[in-house]
């Protein structure tokens, strides 16, 4: 059983443990902040876990290591959301600037980072950079026939090396979340090299999300960072330029399990059907994810007027049709009334149209975008 | 990969630029230790070997004892090398000193020779000695090698089949079929490989006939319409041969010099016992350069080929030299000379193919000697004939028949002067 000054000691802050009983997330939360919706699904609100019931598992007796730090802009972000909600078309009547604006919170999204010795038997092929000299000739009749040029050119001589290694190698990254994947598809990717050491400070009242990824499960997924840097190592022993074709049968030792933060704004609209869709900013690029539904409500809505109108030329017509008896010319306003409103009427199936089309297209995009 | 099976065979530790990883390379493949300079003496009896173009192998002169060669032929798969800029600098050195003191290993005697020869035969006890040389680079000594297949006493049925009823020839060359000493040498030689790759442009002209009027009449004229047109060519040229030596005549080398170096095996000094053998002095640079312009004419002339028709102008062309590669050889060749009217002349075989060339000056004294020999009877008779005519008729059917001999005589020799110029151009 964990007491909650265990999280005080990783963290160096006084954070509240809490659960989404809708996602069935565990959030950080720093003080103040209840209550205070789900950052993830915007479904409920969080609840706090008290000290006896929380789960031992994996949620936070791993203390952070590394951060990095939010660096978007307030200009930035009021840009790419008026941009993202200025491109709807009958949007619905949640999704607007300063709504999106005022729901903004910081968030940060947790990835595991593993520290590990390596003993391992490597062999591979490695490259040396020379130069050859090489010629290119020149004809042309009118000018005195061949001329001559040296040129030198580099080649790669390869050659195989093989060896033992020993070595531990830092902060190999691998998922914590079980959706990570598809966050940093719609989301793009976080450099490592902009990580910081991590400082609660940094933290300024933003929610950390606690990993739902056990260390077991994402273990194999660090594997190829670690062979990546032996790699890499192995070509800096060898003296060589490049490396190719690296093999190698290893043995890991000593893991040491961190977290590495990345920044993310978190927002949401509330759709016509009245559920939330949230809206994910990275925090270093601005560049924006979330779902956009128009509205079927406002384009019937507009249908309904669109025919209104329409009803109204059609009575207008009939009216001047009546009164064309007496006077004769009218017999013409009333025929180009009716033929409007023939043609405003057919016009009102357009919004519906348009609509429906564009949140076929935006779930047919989101399902390609989760495969 | 079992830790007990670490590190494999064959693999060698090399220094490591990162603690805690340790970097094995193959280990290179041990070459003999570098003699300068290797006898050959026969296992059985210590008497003298020698290398045998009968069966290429070492012989010995005195018991008959057979050491066949290590090596089998590489033929053209003999490996080639690169332009690489450290070779071409090297390349460019040369030899160092000019001459070497060379002590005998079985009798001790000291000799000069000089750096160019690869080989010597004491003249003191006649043992067999090949001198190999440090070279500027291990790329840049002898590295693949014909050994011969004609044996030195063939030579003279080859040279005396090549003089054929050449009795025009002066003497000291006839002597050269028969009692010449023909000297086997392995001669160096530079092989080169390319695929020259280009793109040309030209106005290819082309005939048209056309009909004009002019003057009330019509006339019909030709005249060349130009068009431009281009192309891109790729010539893969392999084992092009240009000797290594300026020693001797480039001539008769271009005659005899074959370009099947389908029996090239990897060099060993054995092959070089008892026989001659020069490193080049015509460097690899200068040889590459020669190569070159040859390698560049022959794509030239296969743009040509590509244009619609020969008739071109304003030709323009840029080529590029690809996959160049390299190699050093030495060729076997026999060589004898011979001294003709206070000049002399050189007769060279080549010991793989038979294949002969030289140089036959005519003897002329002896050629005008023999025209007039046979222009002789010819004109005894016809002079007689006149004599006859004077006291007779009986003198006529002489005097035609000595004519006739002096016609038949005119034709033989003009025949023979003509050959005998021929032969003197060679
Ligand atoms: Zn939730
Ligand atoms: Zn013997
Ligand atoms: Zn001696």
């Amino acid at each position: 059983m964990l007491e909650p000054d265990v999280i005080t000691t990783a963290w160096h802050a006084n954070l509240t443990l809490t659960l989404c009983e809708a996602c069935d997330s565990h959030y950080l939360l720093p003080p103040g902040l209840f209550p205070f919706k789900c950052p993830t699904c915007f479904e409920a609100d969080l609840i706090e876990i008290e000290a006896e019931r929380q789960p031992n598992d994996l949620l936070h007796h791993y203390a952070p290591e590394l951060l990095i730090p939010f660096t978007v802009s307030q200009q930035e972000l009021t840009a790419r959301i008026q941009q993202f909600t200025g491109r709807i078309w009958f949007a619905p009547s949640d999704l607007k600037p300063n709504t999106l604006l005022n729901r903004l919170q910081r968030l940060y999204l947790p990835m595991w980072l593993v520290d590990s010795g390596v003993e391992a038997l490597w062999q591979a092929e490695v490259g040396f950079n020379y130069e050859v000299v090489s010629h290119r000739d020149q004809f042309d009749q009118n000018d005195g026939g061949w001329h001559s040029q040296q040129v030198t050119e580099q080649r790669i001589r390869w050659e195989p090396r093989l060896g033992r290694l020993n070595r531990t190698y830092h902060n190999m990254p691998a998922p914590a979340l079980e959706q990570h994947t598809q966050i940093m598809q719609q989301l793009g990717q976080y450099h490592l090299t902009e990580a910081v050491p991590f400082q609660a400070q940094a933290l300024d009242q933003a929610v950390i999300h606690l990993p739902d990824r056990p260390p077991t499960d994402a273990w194999p997924d660090t594997i190829p960072a670690f062979h990546a840097a032996a790699a890499e190592e192995c070509r800096q022993a060898s003296r060589a330029d490049h490396l190719r074709g690296y093999r190698w049968t290893s043995d890991y030792r000593d893991q040491q399990w961190t977290l590495l933060l990345l920044p993310v704004c978190a927002t949401y609209y509330v759709d016509d059907e009245g559920r939330p869709q949230p809206i994910m900013i990275h925090g270093r690029t601005g560049r924006l994810s979330g779902p956009t539904r128009a509205s079927m409500k406002r384009a019937r809505t507009t249908a309904l007027i669109i025919v209104a109108v329409a009803a109204a030329l059609f009575i207008l017509s009939l009216i001047l049709g009546g009164i064309s008896f007496m006077a004769p010319p009218l017999l013409i306003l009333a025929g180009i009334s009716l033929l409007g409103a023939l043609i405003i009427g057919m016009l009102a199936i357009t919004p519906i149209i348009v609509v429906w089309q564009y949140n076929r297209n935006q779930s047919n995009r989101g399902e390609r975008e989760a495969q | 990969m079992g830790t007990d099976l670490f590190p494999p065979i064959n693999f060698i530790p090399v220094p490591s630029a990162v603690e805690g990883i340790e970097v094995y390379q193959p280990a290179p493949v041990k070459l003999p230790a570098h003699r300068e300079v290797v006898q050959f003496n026969c296992p059985q009896c210590g008497a003298n070997t020698a290398y045998s173009a009968a069966d290429s192998g070492l012989t010995c002169t005195n018991c008959g004892f057979y050491e066949p060669p290590e090596h089998a032929v590489v033929g053209i798969q003999a490996q080639r090398f690169e332009f690489t800029v450290d070779t071409v600098q090297r390349a460019a050195q040369g030899w160092g000193e000019a001459r070497k003191e060379l002590q005998c290993q079985s009798c001790g005697a000291y000799t000069t020779i000089s750096t160019d020869s690869l080989t010597h035969t004491c003249i003191f006890c006649g043992s067999n000695q090949v001198i190999q040389h440090a070279a500027p680079q291990d790329v840049l000594r002898p590295r693949f090698i014909v050994p011969f297949k004609i044996e030195a006493e063939a030579c003279h049925d080859i040279a005396r089949q090549w003089l054929g009823q050449s009795w025009m020839t002066p003497r000291s060359l006839r002597r050269v079929a028969t009692i010449a000493r023909f000297t086997g040498i392995y001669l160096p030689f530079w092989t080169f490989e390319t695929v020259t790759k280009a793109h040309w442009q030209a106005e290819v002209g082309h005939n048209q006939t056309e009909r004009y009027y002019e003057n009330g009449e019509w006339r019909t004229r030709t005249k060349t319409v130009w068009q431009w047109e281009s192309g891109r060519v790729t010539v893969p040229i392999k084992d092009l041969v240009i000797a290594g030596t300026n020693r001797v005549s480039p001539l008769l080398l271009t005659q005899v010099k074959n370009d099947n170096l389908a029996e090239l095996a990897p060099y060993e000094p054995k092959y070089l016992a008892g026989l001659q053998a020069q490193t080049y002095d015509i460097p690899l640079e200068t040889a590459w350069e020669q190569a070159r312009h040859l390698m560049r004419e022959q794509t030239r002339r296969a743009c040509y080929d590509q244009a619609s028709n020969s008739k071109i102008r304003n030709f323009h062309m840029n080529l590029d030299f690809d996959q160049e590669g390299w190699r050093y050889i030495l060729l076997p060749m026999y060589l004898t000379t011979y001294q003709f009217d206070n000049q002399r002349f050189q007769v060279m075989i080549n010991g793989q193919t038979g294949a002969i060339a030289g140089q036959r000056p005519v003897d002329w004294t002896v050629l005008w000697l023999a025209v007039a020999a046979l222009l002789a009877p010819g004109l005894t008779v016809g002079v007689l004939g006149f004599l006859t005519l004077m006291l007779g008729g009986l003198g006529f059917p002489i005097a035609i028949f000595g004519f006739i001999l002096v016609v038949i005589g005119l034709i033989i020799s003009f025949n023979w002067v003509n050959k005998a110029m021929r032969m003197d151009d060679a």
